[in-house]
């Protein structure tokens, strides 16, 4: 190529070689998924007596102990969004919007997002770390030696516990903003009822809202979960290598939730129309 | 006693990894029940690898395992069927044993059992609590395992790979790095579980021990192998070189 051009030439093969890689890194979490649902499949009810004190024990460290703070960011974003707005649309004489506004911002997009980031921030990373170690220091390879599958004793319980607690956090989230919402209308004086409020709410609703809620609150705990356990868990690592799988974990995850909301979005707006 | 192999390699190569060029090629092995086998060698030859494979936790380069005379797949751990089969052979890795650093001592012992029977965790410890008090490690059962010494992490280890009763035990240089008083345990309970111990039930549970030293072994040990520059040397029953059993394994470096 002609020397001009050569920045060109290296510019398309770098792009190339980083599209190959990511190619590359989604096939591989899809595997790991494929495998760990055939493993949630044929293995299911085998050894319950370990597996489900360990999914009670993921889903109340993914969950019950993540409450308060998504207490915090439920009523905050209640009375940064659904407040500021009511008392807006209120200066400008169409309060009766507030319900398709709390739908579209709040029920479709913001909770099931902020309740994944936040179990994503807590107990993704700390997966990553603790698979991650428990594989460089060969407790995986001991499990294999003691016939234990370390997908359906380490993975499963992770993915289910930490899919489970996004969908009922969310659910949580959702009511405190809701609620918050609501005390900043009454405490900045803006004339409207709870009754009317949440009637409002529940005329904008339909009912597709409430299994597509489930299913991407579901898909985006599942995902979360699934990088975090093929990060520590899917390639030979070192322990000097776990920092680095766990910032791995976090961007993956990060653009993985985006995609899905964005092909969730496309599914709202095909079900909707 | 001493009928079929319990476990055989049969032309195998042992790799330390998949592709990568093995450290020891065509080997044949046959492991006769009650047999106790000391395979020695210098840091690097071999011996972890060898021992995983026998294993099953690493795939042969070519050839063959069988335990039991059934051929052994990679995926054995993972084949809900034939979880009888791999209880039937133990494995005690070197350098602390891997214990699993997030359970108790007791826990360790009990979560094996506790998968495979579908006992309650508090009911398989209930079950491991001989083989805690054998191995010394009652003190220590609620102590997470990962913060008791290198020395007790081994026994733990042990304890572990026993508590599903194998019939053949496989231990990586067990003794390595530890004080002669531990090392003088290991020998005597070593001993009685090859001959049978209260642990076993009173049956005979065949052992291969690696080892970097033969010497604390040499009275021990009933079969001897030697890893050595990419191949083996056997001697029997002694640690005298000199000494070769063919008909028992056979390999080419």
């Amino acid at each position: 190529m002609l020397a001009p051009f050569r920045w060109l030439d290296e510019l398309a093969g770098r792009l190339g070689r980083w599209v190959l890689g990511k190619v590359d890194t989604v096939r591989q979490i899809s595997a790991f998924t494929l495998i760990t649902l055939g493993v949630a499949v044929t293995q299911f009810g085998r050894a319950p007596q370990v597996v489900r004190p360990l999914i009670r024990h993921h889903l109340v460290r993914s969950g019950i102990r993540l409450l308060p703070i998504i207490a915090f960011i439920g009523s905050a974003l209640g009375l940064l969004i659904i407040g500021q707005t009511l008392r807006l649309l209120y200066q400008v004489g169409q309060e009766d919007l507030i319900g398709s506004l709390v739908v579209t911002v709040i029920v479709r997009e913001l909770a099931p997002l902020s309740a994944a980031l936040v179990v994503l921030a807590r107990v993704g990373t700390s997966t990553v770390v603790e698979l991650g170690t428990s594989r460089a220091l060969g407790e995986v390879e001991a499990l294999e030696a003691l016939g234990i599958d370390p997908i359906h004793y380490l993975v499963v319980p992770r993915v289910l516990g930490i899919t489970v607690a996004v969908f009922a956090l969310t659910v949580y989230l959702l009511l405190f903003a809701l609620v918050s919402g609501w005390l900043v209308s009454v405490i900045t004086q803006v004339p409207l009822s709870l009754d009317n409020y949440l009637a409002q709410i529940a005329q904008a609703l339909r009912w597709q809202d409430f299994p597509l809620l489930a299913i991407k609150s579901l898909t985006l705990g599942g995902v979360g979960a699934l990088i975090a356990c093929y990060q520590g868990l899917a390639r030979p690592l070192r322990l000097e290598d776990v920092p680095g799988a766990a910032a791995r974990t976090v961007s993956e995850s990060l653009v993985a939730f985006l995609v899905l909301d964005a092909a969730f979005l496309a599914l709202q707006l095909l079900t909707f129309s | 006693m001493k009928d079929a192999p319990v476990i055989e390699l049969l032309h195998a190569g042992i790799a330390r990894e998949p592709g990568a060029e093995p450290l020891l090629s065509d080997v044949s092995w046959h492991v006769l029940a009650g047999d106790f086998w000391v395979v020695t060698g210098s840091h690097g030859t071999g011996k972890s690898a060898l021992l995983e494979t026998m294993a099953g936790l690493r795939p042969c380069d070519g050839g063959e395992l069988r335990w039991f005379g059934e051929p052994v797949a990679l995926s054995l751990a993972k084949d809900s069927g034939r979880t009888a089969l791999r209880q039937r052979v133990g494995l005690v890795f070197e350098g602390g044993g891997r214990v699993f650093s997030q359970l108790s001592v007791a826990e360790n012992l009990a979560l094996p059992v506790s998968y495979h029977t579908g006992c309650s965790l508090e009911e398989a410890l209930d079950r491991t609590a001989a083989l805690r008090t054998t191995l010394e490690l009652d003190r220590l059962a609620a102590a997470p395992a990962g913060r008791v010494g290198r020395a007790w992490m081994q026994r733990v280890a042990l304890g572990r790979a026993l508590a599903l009763a194998p019939e053949v035990l496989l231990l990586d240089n067990p003794v390595a790095g530890l004080d002669p008083s531990q090392v003088r345990w290991w020998q005597a309970f070593l001993t009685a579980l090859s001959a049978g111990n209260a642990v076993t039930g009173g049956k005979s549970t065949t052992l291969i021990v690696t080892a970097d030293d033969a010497r604390p072994w040499a009275d021990i040990g009933r079969q001897f192998a030697e890893v050595r520059a990419r191949s083996w040397k056997v001697v029997d029953g002694s640690a005298d070189p000199g000494l070769s059993r063919p008909a028992v394994i056979q390999a080419r470096g």
